[in-house]
């Protein structure tokens, strides 16, 4: 029969597979499938001129540090001081430089979708694990997939 | 005759990156005019963000010595707050005329350094090479790990330097924390923030010392972004890695279901 789990990478899968082998299920009997997104497709697509997906913090980082420079500047000469002048910029400015690549980054998505709308929320599952056993070891493969943050467990029965 | 490059040596030719004991050094695309911004905010800080460290530490200490002596941010203070003739007198013109063209080479290099190891970044992903995940040696230990970018940001919001040793970078991390105490004591930056809190503005603005604390929004903004992307970066990073140990690995099952079985009988 066979088992499945969805996973994110990290440690933990690599946990998971070497205890699967060592319950004695064989290396041949493991499959992994790395499953592509469409964000990741993507950003392997964009030229080399535009950054990679986290741009919306680029614009907050920057106009957040140049605003707060305005603001301690002008904050010598305005009632409250430097200080308050200076976080009151990085607040303003990062929130404008993130609200501005959020808005550039929706009109991109717009144009590339080509007019389809609907995404996927939560945890996108990036592996696969696909394991053939007896029925007698079921339980231990499904133990051994959710003690290692398995995203979701599934067996087909066979 | 066809020559074939073996696949180690094509890994060494276009490698994505490396995990040394104190960083992980790696290419991944950037922003070319986000690498160029944070030059012309603080030369260096776009090759610290590209990892190209002795060119950064170079330039951000050059930074310090000719603002300093040539009282460069006190006269862009001045100038902003409209008082000319302050600012024409406070500048050093002993000083000065050398932070030009260094300023503006480090926001061409910048940018024309992103574009040259954006190549370098595709063409190793192209390549799919891989890396040695972990480092250690007799003082450190360094491996690639997914990590939460808000924390790291976080942290560099609480005190630049820390979001950079939670990733484990250390050189940026070290540098920021010397260059953090550096400007918060010759600003007097904390007396102001205490004077602030107790709503004594005027005092705050006393205290202060421009030329120091022009220094300071560039170093908070700097280490919130940095540790972040990084921190983003090294997931991804840590992604690639694994996929690369999975398809070499468990991509080859022999499963010994009945319908291979049964297939195995009637081709046979």
């Amino acid at each position: 029969m066979f088992v499945a789990g969805s996973f994110e990478y990290n440690l933990h899968l690599e946990l998971a597979i070497s205890e699967l082998e060592k319950k004695g299920i064989p290396r041949d009997a493991i499959a992994a499938f790395i499953m592509d997104s469409r964000v990741e497709e993507r950003k392997i697509l964009d030229t080399i001129h535009r950054a990679d997906g986290i741009s919306s913090f680029d614009a907050a980082a920057l106009l957040g540090t140049f605003l707060m420079l305005l603001g301690a500047i002008y904050g010598f000469v305005l009632p409250w001081g430097p200080i308050i002048w200076g976080i009151i910029g990085f607040i303003t400015g990062s929130v404008l430089g993130f609200l501005g690549d959020v808005f550039i980054a929706r009109l991109y998505k717009r144009r590339d979708s080509g007019g389809k709308t609907g995404t996927n929320k939560g945890k996108a599952v990036q592996v696969v694990l696909i394991v053939e056993c007896d029925r007698a070891r079921e339980s231990i493969v499904r133990d051994i997939m959710w003690d290692n943050l398995a995203l979701g467990v599934g067996a087909l029965p066979g | 005759m066809e020559t074939k490059q073996p696949e180690s040596i094509r890994n060494i030719r276009r490698p994505i990156g490396l995990v040394s004991t104190i960083t992980v050094n790696f290419f991944h695309l950037r922003n070319p005019w986000v690498t160029a911004a944070w030059s012309a905010l603080f030369p260096g800080f776009g090759f610290i963000i590209m990892g190209s460290y002795i060119k950064g530490f170079l330039l951000v200490g050059w930074e310090f010595l000719i603002n300093s002596q040539a009282h460069l941010n006190t006269a862009i203070f001045y100038s902003f707050t409209g008082q000319f003739d302050l600012a024409r007198e406070v500048l050093n013109v002993r000083w000065t005329l050398l932070y030009l063209t260094v300023w503006v080479f480090s926001i061409w290099s910048s940018y024309t350094l992103t574009v040259d190891l954006n190549k370098l970044a595709i063409l190793g992903t192209r390549e799919k090479s891989t890396m040695v995940p972990v480092a250690i040696d007799a003082m450190s230990i360094n491996f690639l790990d997914t990590r939460q970018p808000w924390i790291a940001a976080g942290l560099s919001m609480l005190s630049p330097g820390l979001g950079h040793l939670y990733t484990h970078r250390i050189p940026t991390s070290f540098f920021l924390m010397i260059m953090l105490i550096a400007t918060v004591y010759y600003s007097h930056l904390l007396e102001a923030i205490q004077y602030t809190s107790s709503g004594a503005f005027g005092a705050a603005t006393l205290v202060l010392d421009p030329q120091w604390l022009l220094f300071i929004p560039s170093l908070y903004g700097f280490a919130i972004y940095d540790s972040y992307v990084n921190t983003v970066e090294y997931n991804k990073l840590f992604a690639q890695e694994q996929a690369r140990f999975l398809r070499d690995n468990y991509q080859r099952p022999r499963f010994r279901s009945r319908l291979t079985a049964l297939k195995r009988q009637e081709e046979a």
